[in-house]
């Protein structure tokens, strides 16, 4: 009676994750395998007949100098990651504190994690113009004769899609590294206190390794949502001037897209998940060192 | 993040959306429309166009419903961008009701042949397009067949700041090199304008599709020709604009401010613009952009020295397919003839010039200008819209080169790299794209 009763109520559990696993599987689990799948064909979007070619796919992106150049930009753009992590915590720790317009400024920096996309990109680009935007006149205005072209030059453009995007994810990281800090425990900053520390030791000492888990979730999602972002770049520059600003997600993207050559985005796209799955698993063996539960 | 979400989502849904016709595709019965029918005789329409309702469109489906009260069609609107035609063509692929489609650029609809979505209009024999369009349909030609009907004129030329021409001792060219026209641009500047030209950056390319068109896209031995001596001519003539005349705006400049050509042109800040008929749509918005004076024609100017061997873009555009799905083939094709032959003059006034003989040329350009006729130099315009002898050619090359090209120039306006490797780039990256697509 008891196993009847367990079997009944595991058909039960089924039932109620049924709808959802319908989901998974119809828009997760076989539009993944059947990009698989065409990674080995030449499936072109609208075009009548698929062939299987093997590996050529794989073949020409490894001689696709644009590949080289996605994936050097990709890992310029997740430069921005470590960079609105610590600038996060720092506003963190200050707004952690009673300061004045405290909630104000909280919503503030949130701000921009919840405002349109298409928005930003304007707003950046006419801060970021070259001749007469405000970033070039306060950097002229304090003495630097040949400010950077950003957008509009080939050299400085992803960096300044960077400066957006440290900007746009500093918002997140804040809330959730104030949520960590709201969680330590006010005697171990005291204690710390009455030892003798000075506010820098405490910080580094005490707050960072407990807001560890923190960080470590923080890089792995970050990580991943940059990687695989393409947003704010095609509504900014499109991967241009030249080809300065196309990651691989964008790159993707226009080879699906733009040209419709489904085989080769989907090699393109699994090569972008190798990646994503060594750098995940690089920081889990990597944890060990550094995050404290 | 948001906008992240939503664009994974559109990828998400559709790589479905191919996956599932990718099932479908085969059983060609599936498709067809939805929405029209048999339901009780009365025919139902759709079609697809990428000029917001408000500006034509709807005023030609409603005149024609009031008219036929049998067939009804209904106007969709896509935005004509990557995603737009991707819904487009998604739409087609999956069978949802598209009837009739506007397509603009020969790319996109070679695609839309090969996938099988476009009717052969060889079948109907009651409309000769050769006949009603002109030479320049025939470019729209795919394997000899007409797929489509191209229904408007498509017009490039420059329009130029008539007083300014006047005051600086100019007259308006009927035909003219890039040597002359930069010199005219140098004269202008210096007359007290802050460009002498500005261009969008789609219309900077044209130039270099006339050359290519001509002399071939690809050499005979079937290696790319980006290497020809007037593709350089092109890079070193509008660099020397932008950088040695500043009579153009650098491209660094351009690009990031999204610059507003139209704008600047009506506003006084430059004499010429490289545009296209679209232009008299904003010309004619005295009051947002009001002006004393009168705008002037003149052929886009050509690289090559000979007048003889020049092709100009240009040629005819709205190439309106009939879908192969649709179950109303010959209801659409009855709307399609009508809509070329008249029916879409609502649109003129958008720039729109209907390209069939069956519609008188002024009545035409009455349209196109609206009340502000007096404010256009009336004798250019119709030369450059219809008295212009040069043959034109609509651009067909595949996107991947358009856009192959476009990343190499940039780098060469940029100042990141010379004329020389830019074009040696721009050969090797069309020979790799040639082999891959042989």
């Amino acid at each position: 009676m008891h196993k009847s009763w367990m079997k009944r109520q595991s058909r039960l559990g089924y039932l109620f994750i049924g709808p959802n696993m319908i989901g998974v599987l119809l828009f997760f689990i076989i539009p993944a395998v059947y990009s698989f799948y065409l990674m080995f064909t030449d499936y072109k979007f609208m075009s009548p007949e698929t062939n299987f070619v093997g590996l050529d796919n794989i073949r020409r992106m490894l001689n696709d100098d644009l590949f080289g150049v996605a994936l050097r930009n990709t890992f310029v753009f997740l430069l921005a990651v470590p960079v609105s992590m610590g600038l996060a915590f720092i506003v963190a720790v200050a707004l952690n504190k009673s300061v004045y317009w405290q909630k104000t400024l909280r919503a503030l920096y949130f701000m921009p994690y919840i405002t349109s996309g298409v928005a930003i990109a304007f707003v950046w680009m006419l801060l970021f113009q070259p001749t007469s935007g405000p970033i070039n006149g306060f950097l002229r205005g304090i003495g630097i004769t040949n400010p950077p072209g950003w957008l509009s030059t080939t050299e400085w453009s992803m960096y300044a899609i960077d400066i957006i995007w440290i900007w746009f994810m500093l918002g997140y990281n804040m809330i959730i590294y104030l949520a960590a800090l709201q969680e330590i425990p006010e005697e171990l900053v005291e204690a710390a206190r009455i030892d003798g520390a000075r506010p820098w030791q405490t910080i580094r000492q005490v707050i960072w390794p407990l807001v560890s888990p923190t960080t470590f979730l923080l890089l792995i999602t970050g990580l991943i949502m940059t990687i695989k972002n393409f947003g704010i770049i095609q509504a900014i520059t499109q991967g241009g001037p030249g080809n300065s600003t196309t990651v691989l997600s964008l790159f993707i993207y226009q080879n699906a897209f733009r040209y419709y050559e489904m085989g080769y985005a989907a090699a393109i796209s699994w090569a972008l998940f190798a990646i994503i799955m060594v750098f995940t698993v690089l920081q889990w063996l990597g944890q060990k060192r550094w995050v404290h539960y | 993040m948001r906008i992240k979400k939503g664009l994974t989502g559109l990828i998400v849904g559709a790589l479905m959306l191919g996956l599932l016709a990718g099932c479908v595709g085969k059983n060609e019965t599936n498709g067809g429309d939805n929405g029209g029918g048999a339901a009780g005789g009365k025919v139902k329409l759709t079609m697809w166009g990428a000029v917001p309702p408000e500006n034509g469109p709807q005023e030609v489906v409603d005149t024609w419903n009031a008219e036929h009260p049998d067939i009804q069609v209904e106007y969709v609107r896509f935005v004509n961008d990557d995603d737009g035609n991707l819904k487009l063509d998604t739409a087609l692929s999956t069978g949802q009701n598209v009837d009739l489609y506007v397509n603009y650029t020969l790319t996109n609809l070679d695609k839309r042949i090969k996938g099988g979505t476009a009717l052969d209009l060889g079948e109907f024999t009651d409309y000769n397009i050769d006949e009603k369009m002109g030479e320049d349909a025939a470019s729209w030609k795919v394997d000899g067949k007409y797929y489509g009907m191209p229904t408007k004129k498509n017009a490039a030329f420059f329009a130029l700041n008539m007083k300014a021409l006047d005051q600086a001792g100019l007259s308006v060219p009927k035909a003219w090199t890039w040597d002359e026209a930069r010199e005219y641009a140098l004269k202008l500047k210096a007359a007290g304008f802050k460009y002498g030209l500005v261009q969008h950056t789609a219309s900077y390319v044209d130039p270099l599709d006339s050359v290519l068109v001509k002399n071939g896209y690809v050499k005979a031995d079937g290696s790319s020709n980006l290497d020809d001596p007037l593709v350089t001519k092109w890079l070193e003539t509008l660099n020397g604009m932008m950088k040695e005349d500043a009579t153009t705006p650098p491209l660094g400049e351009q690009l990031t401010s999204k610059m507003p050509v139209e704008n600047m042109f009506l506003g006084g800040e430059s004499a010429m613009i490289n545009i296209g008929e679209w232009l008299i749509r904003t010309s004619n918005n005295m009051t947002e952009f009001p002006r004393d004076w009168k705008i002037a024609f003149a052929p886009v100017p050509r690289l090559a020295a000979q007048e003889a061997d020049m092709v100009k873009s240009g040629g005819l555009g709205d190439f309106i397919a009939i879908n192969s799905k649709s179950k109303n083939k010959e209801a659409a094709w009855e709307f399609l003839k009508w809509y070329a032959d008249g029916g879409m003059m609502p649109m003129a006034a958008g720039g729109r010039l209907p390209s069939s003989n069956a519609v008188d040329q002024q009545t035409a350009i009455d349209h196109l200008l609206g009340d502000y006729a007096d404010s256009y130099d009336k004798e250019s315009l119709e030369f450059v819209l219809y008295g212009d002898e040069t043959p034109t050619f609509v651009r067909s090359i595949a996107q991947e080169v358009v856009d192959l090209r476009a990343q190499e120039y940039e780098k060469f306006f940029l100042g990141n790299q010379t004329a020389e490797v830019t074009v040696q780039n721009m050969v090797k990256r069309h020979n790799d794209w040639l082999k891959q697509n042989q």
